[in-house]
Formats: C-alpha cells, structure tokens, sequence
C-alpha cells in the first residue's frame, strides 16, 4: 500500500512536470524574448534591440542565388500585409486590420483564422500581434485589445484603449517586457492625446499610462504624439524606447507654439512605472507631419574608440541620429537625403526648425515630402559592417496651411511633388552613407532585414523581393511578387532550413533554398543561438 | 501619422515607368481649379442634391471610415495624401454613383489610389450616399475650408518669375511661351498648373532598345525595373526584356524637372507661377 501510494506519488508528480512543459512547450515564455533562438521570432522586431538582424548563416551571397519559394500563403484580402509576422513553436501569426492568422511555418497551411466583427476604426494597416506565454494580443481598427488563445484564436477577453468616436484607431502590434504588455494608439484627424499604456496580460486591467501631450483644449498646448509603432527594449538598463508622432493641429503650428513635447520625440521610459527617464526630439515644433515613430534601433558597440550603449533612428524628417541611450545624449545628428526645412541642429543635436518652412498660404515647397525620407518599416543593423541599412525616400513635397484651414486636425494641405526609393548603408561611426541601391520612381516603403552571411533582404518600387549583397548593395537575387512590399521580412531556421519570410500585397511569401542545397550549407546555428 | 501611401501611388500592376514619378498630384484632378478666384462655396447648387435613407448613409459612413477616411479624412474633408472629396469634380458631377462608383471599383493607379474591386453595389451606393451627404454638409458649413484656391497662388512677381524662366531655372531650354505653353494658363490653373510646373504627370520617356542581334527598336519608355525595360512601339505594340540582355537608352528630359527642386527658393516657385499665369 505504501509502495503503491508512493507510486502514486511520483507519477503525479511526473504528471504534473509533464503539464507543466507541455503549457510552456507551445507558449512563448517572455524572458525568451530577450534571448531569441533562431527558430523563433518571438516579438514584432524579432528581439527586443530592433536591429532586425539574424544570425542565420545558411542562405549566403555564394548561395542566395539558388532560392526559391518554400511556400505562398494567400489572405484573400483587399488589405496589404503590413505586418511582421511572430513565430513560437513553428507557428507563424499575421495580420491584416479585424484578421489573424495561425500558420504552420513548414507548410504555410492555415491553422486557424480569427476575424474581429466589423467596425467603424480605421482600416489602414496592421503590424501585427503579441505574445506571451500561450496568448495573444491583437489591437483593433476601433481601438481595442484582444487577447486571444494561441492554441486555436478564441477570444478570452477585449478591453477598450481608447475611445474611436472620437479619432482614435490602433494598428500597432504590443510589445511585452515581463507581464507588461505595451500598447500605443493612432489618431491624427481629431485633437488627441497620445499615450502608451501597460496592461496586464492576464486581465487585461491598466497597469499605468504615459500621456505624450496635454488634454485637448490646454491654452497654448499641443495635442498628438501618437505611439503607433512597437518601441524597443534594453534589459539591462529596464527601459523601453518609444517613438511618439506629430503634433496636432498637424500642418498649423501658430496655436501649439514652443516644442511641443512629447510630440516627434524619442522617450525612455520605466516599463514597470511608465515614469519617463529622458527624451529626444527629432522634430521641434513640428508642421510637416513627420513623426518620429521609426524603430528606435539599440546597438552596443564603439564609438570613437569606446563601448558604447547607443540608440540610432533613421528619422522621418531626414535626420540619422545617434543617441547614448543610457542618458539620450547625442552623438550623430546628421541628414541621409536631401533636407531643406532645418536651420542646423543646436546644442542637444535637435534639429531647428526654419520658420520660413512652415505651411503658408502659397505653399512652400519642403524636402522630404509627407511620407518622410523612410518611415515605420523597419531598418536593419549589421554589426558585421557597423551598416545601418534603410530604405530611403528623397522627396519633395508641397505645403499649404491659411487661417481659414482652422486649428483641428489636419489644419492645411499638401501634396508630394516628386521621390524616389534608394536603399541606403549608412556607417553608424560617422553618419556616412557607404552604398545606395536605386529601388525605383515613387519609392519603396519596404522593410530590412540583414543576416550574419552577409545578406540584406528587402523590396523595391515595382514589386521585387530582392537580396542584396551588405557589403556593398549589389544585386545577387530577386523575385517579381506581382505588388510591393510593406512589410519588413523575418527569417528562421526550421528543421534544419533557413526560411526569409516576405509579405506583398495580400500573399505572405516564405523563400528557402532547395533542400538539397540547405543540407549542403548546412548552417552555423543549427537552430540556435 | 502615414500609413504606406508609398505603394498606394505606385499601385499594383501598373507599370513602374517614369510617368509615375510624379504621380503625387493625387487629387489635383479632383480639386475645383476655378479660376475665378472665389470658390464655389456661396452658389447653392441650381438643383438641390437628393437626399439619402439613413440607413444607407449609415452603412456608408461605417465603409467610409474603414477604407477611405486615412487618405480622403474621416469627414471626407481630405486626409493624408487624398484630397478633399467634398470639393471634387467627380463628386460634383457625380449622379447616383455613376462616377464616383468607377472610381472606387478601379481606383486611380496613376493617382495612387487602389481599387476598392471587392466592394459590392450595395456597398458603394452607400459610399456614395455619404459622400454626397457630407458634400451637402460642407457647402453650407460656414467658415473655411481645407485646400488650395487660385487666389492663394498669386504671390509671386511676373517679371522676376519670367527672369527666372529664361535664366537661373534654364526652362526656355526646352519649353517657349509661344510654343508648347502658349495658352499653358487656359489649360491648367492653381494648384494644377503648379504641380504640372514642379513636376508633369504622364511624360513617358523616348527609350532605344539596341537588341544581340545589333536591331534597334525606339518607342516610348512603358516599364523599366532594375531587370526588365518595356517600350510601347509606334504602332502601339509593347515589348519587353531583361536589361542583361540588351543595351538601351533613355531620353528623359523631364528628368530636368526634378534636379530643379533642390534649387528653387520658395519666391522662385512664387513668381514662375505668376508669370505662367499670365501665357493665355
């Protein structure tokens, strides 16, 4: 009887042990989303550095020219995806606004498909979801957070973030730090404040929230700084990066004078408090639009012969910074493209804006347009080459604002005249572009993505995929995917292959070498790192 | 805030050539270039606009604000990158969908803006009941409206625009006011002509295409990537090839427009404004 209770004992034990893996097995344990395997991808940027850049080494300049597809998945959508799909447990998550898609990674067969209920939000885009542990976290065009079961896409609870009757939409996917899932908001058509929020992830209860501007009506304020893209993440330091929007009234700056902070600003904020530790604005006084909400990118290394924690951002406005990011101290202020609103950068490496340039009755003609010279998708950090690899938009654009244009919410009028997409190398040490890789008339708009081989993955302005050798921008692989990308790709190593995972228009594309070659090449990180 | 308009402009399978360049005019179109310098906002239209069902409104506001708000404004007023659809031509001539339904079924390619093929009729003649129910709103709003009126672009000086024109801007190097301008003010006013100006939509470039064989074939520039390079024929036929397999050439004078912008000051635009105004 004693044996047999014993028995008994342990087996529970071991029943409960083998509960306990199989929970973890096929959730996503956030401290992992520090130290990502190559298998996975575990958060919108893939880690929480924002470098977009993989250790993978099995697809090569010498090889890249034999991939192909692995497998296409189509969402059967009018929506482009615009995500950046997550990856746990071989099973990739994407995204287009009210849809979710639960896909097998191998095979790019759908495992279920989640569709929120139709709405009055904003449509626009959608960057995709969050997780933690075996949940999801999926943001509405009407404002809402979903948290959905990754097992099979139930709903286990929606709260409100912000009020859409009155402007506001999200498209944003969260990011997790611990049991802090971080969300921001959009909204420029209406006078709002912009805020990030901390929710629980298991009750979805607000754990604190950072306003980024003044209530509506303050006399003499701002309203806007929006925070629609994923921010980044130094464990070490326990401080988010967070990119916040343009100011509203968007072209009119005579009823906001000053800086308006905390619009178009770079903020490092307590991810357990939401207290701000310091801030960096890109663009003071801002009436072009121009947010500054471009991935704030973490990079350790040297500079001017010391180690140091530094943050970079290819800036809408035209600007590559480069920040100390443990106090926001500047290094590099300077333009990758032609910039004529500024008067210079003073002291704290801001840029001032020239009065001269602000939306006028007859127009004034300004560089970079209204899209900026790149925006939200992502650039790539190559630690190899020390390069800073965008896609950039050299643009004019046309700017009209008049007192009848009222002071709410757009407040004027512009127009691009003219751009083009180059895919530039910028040299973090100096601000220096090394190579540009022409992507066509119009632009691109397409992410980065950069591997320890050597490889820089993105599109260009007619609707190629393209590999690009980092070293020095050449050409070494391309596909025609029948529309352009607005997605910025991923990559991961499954079963012993490298797959680079690649979004246009409505057909998510997963590109591998043939299996034959992939065993040849094998791969320096056999899955992982 | 903005939101991917990029491959908007571009649009899906529509040839990437040069005349894309400068589609950025996205709406120019559409906006009301009157050149009465008043614009139309104190006639009441002469026959008053049907009213719609609620309901229908309703399901078209609800469309509206899921597809079309982030470029046309959540009140239709104009967004980002879309103009204001309350003072559109296509809407004003607009009776019962039978305009504004292509739009929104084909899109604009050369404009940017993406072709809504999935929306059902039902779907768009809702669209088009808010549309004209917001249109009807605006016009009786008092106070002013967003845009660009003819009356805004009269700044500049005729005499320093026309220096300019045959000086510093080297523009009299392939335009003349008697020539290809003459009358330029008649056909385009306001914010058109100056759009048209800083950079022409639809100038499709000369290409000569010089073939292994050593034939040469001319025509107009219709597709070029960094891989393939298309040609329209005189006799309207296109042809294509991997650009690894042929020489060409491309003749792009309007290229000249785009090396103009980094040098323009914002007076320099002001006054070849003015003095295109004055070639009737």
């Amino acid at each position: 009887m004693k044996l047999l209770s014993n028995m008994f004992r342990f087996i529970s034990a071991g029943a409960g042990i083998l509960l306990a893996c199989s929970a973890w097995a096929q959730g996503l344990d956030p401290a992992m989303i520090a130290h990502p395997t190559t298998d996975t991808w575990p958060t919108y940027h893939g880690d929480y550095s924002g470098k977009r850049h993989s250790k993978l080494t099995q697809i090569t300049p010498e090889n890249v020219g034999q991939m192909g597809l692995a497998w296409a998945f189509q969402t059967g959508q009018t929506n482009a995806l615009k995500c950046s799909p997550l990856l746990v447990n071989g099973v990739l998550y994407i995204t287009v606004p009210d849809n979710v898609w639960a896909i097998d990674a191998r095979s790019g067969h759908r495992l279920w498909h989640y569709t929120y209920p139709p709405n009055k939000g904003l449509h626009i885009g959608h960057r995709g979801v969050a997780m933690y542990k075996d949940w999801l976290y999926f943001m509405t065009p009407d404002a809402h957070l979903i948290c959905l079961n990754a097992k099979d896409g139930t709903v286990r609870w929606n709260v409100v973030v912000a009020d859409s009757s009155k402007g506001y939409w999200t498209t944003m996917s969260p990011l997790v730090v611990r049991n802090h899932v971080m969300v921001g908001v959009s909204g420029d058509f209406d006078n709002l404040t912009g805020f990030i929020r901390s929710i629980d992830p298991e009750t979805g209860k607000t754990q604190w929230q950072f306003n980024s501007t003044p209530p509506p009506g303050t006399p003499n304020s701002t309203t806007g700084g929006m925070t629609w893209m994923t921010g980044t993440y130094d464990p070490d330091l326990n401080l988010i990066y967070w990119g916040t929007g343009n100011p509203t009234p968007v072209l009119t700056g005579s009823t906001r004078p000053g800086d308006n902070l905390y619009t178009c600003s770079i903020l490092a904020l307590n991810p357990d408090t939401g207290k701000l530790v310091w801030a960096f604005q890109p663009s003071p006084h801002d009436t072009h639009d121009w947010d500054a909400v471009e991935v704030p990118v973490l990079v350790d290394a040297e500079f001017n012969g010391k180690p140091r924690k530094m943050l970079m951002q290819t800036s809408r406005n035209g600007y590559f910074f480069v920040l100390d990011r443990t106090n926001g101290k500047n290094l590099i202020s300077t333009p990758f493209g032609p910039v004529n609103w500024a008067k210079g950068v003073d002291e704290r490496g801001e840029p001032i804006p020239n009065p001269a340039k602000e939306p006028a009755r007859d127009g004034r003609l300004i560089a970079p347009d209204e899209g900026g010279m790149t925006n939200y998708r992502s650039p790539s950090f190559d630690p190899k080459t020390g390069f800073f690899v965008v896609d950039a938009h050299p643009s004019y654009g046309i700017y009209f604002a008049k007192p009848e244009d009222g002071a709410f919410g757009w407040a004027g009028a512009d127009y691009g005249v003219w751009g083009k997409g180059v895919l530039e190398a910028i040299d973090y040490r100096t601000g220096k572009i090394c190579w540009t890789h022409e992507l066509g008339p119009g632009g691109s708009g397409a992410g980065v993505l950069t591997t320890d081989s050597g490889l820089t993955f993105t599109g260009d302005g007619s609707g190629n995929v393209l590999a690009v050798d980092t070293s020095d921008g050449k050409t070494l692989w391309h596909a025609g995917a029948g529309a352009g990308m607005q997605s910025s790709p991923i990559t991961y190593e499954l079963d012993g292959r490298q797959y680079v995972v690649t979004g246009s228009g409505g057909v998510l594309f997963a590109w591998a070498l043939p299996a034959s070659a992939a065993k040849a090449s094998g791969g320096a990180t056999h899955g992982k790192s | 805030m903005w939101i991917g308009f990029l491959r908007y402009r571009l649009g899906v399978g529509v040839l990437g050539s040069a005349a894309l360049i400068a589609s950025i005019s996205f709406g120019a179109q559409q906006q009301q270039q009157s050149p009465k310098a008043s614009p139309s906002r104190e006639q009441s239209p002469k026959e008053a606009p049907p009213s719609f069902p609620p309901a229908l409104v309703e399901s078209g506001h609800t469309l509206f604000q899921q597809n079309c708000a982030f470029c046309h404004g959540r009140d239709a007023t104009g967004g980002e990158t879309g103009p204001d659809l309350t003072r559109s031509r296509v809407v004003a001539q607009d009776v019962g969908g039978n305009k504004i339904g292509d739009v929104v079924r084909n899109g604009r390619p050369d404009k940017g803006m993406p072709a809504f093929s999935a929306l059902s009729p039902d779907q768009i003649s809702g669209l088009v009941a808010f549309i004209h129910t917001q249109t009807k709103q605006a016009s009786s709003r008092k106070g002013g409206r967003k845009g660009v009126d003819v009356s805004d672009l009269q700044t500049g000086n005729v005499e320093a625009g026309k220096a300019y024109f045959n000086g510093a801007g080297k523009c009299s190097t392939c335009h003349s006011p008697t020539g290809d301008l003459a009358g330029v003010a008649n056909r385009y006013q306001g914010l058109k002509l100056e759009e048209r100006m800083l950079y022409p939509d639809h100038v499709l470039s000369d290409v000569t295409v010089t073939l292994p064989s050593g034939q040469t074939l001319s025509g107009k520039l219709e597709y070029h990537d960094e891989f393939t390079v298309g040609l329209r024929d005189a006799s309207g036929w296109y042809h294509s090839w991997p650009v690894s397999e042929v020489k060409y050439s491309v003749n792009a004078p309007v290229e000249a427009h785009a090396e103009l912008l980094g040098k323009y000051t914002d007076d320099d635009i002001h006054n070849l404004m003015a003095y295109l105004q004055t070639l009737r």
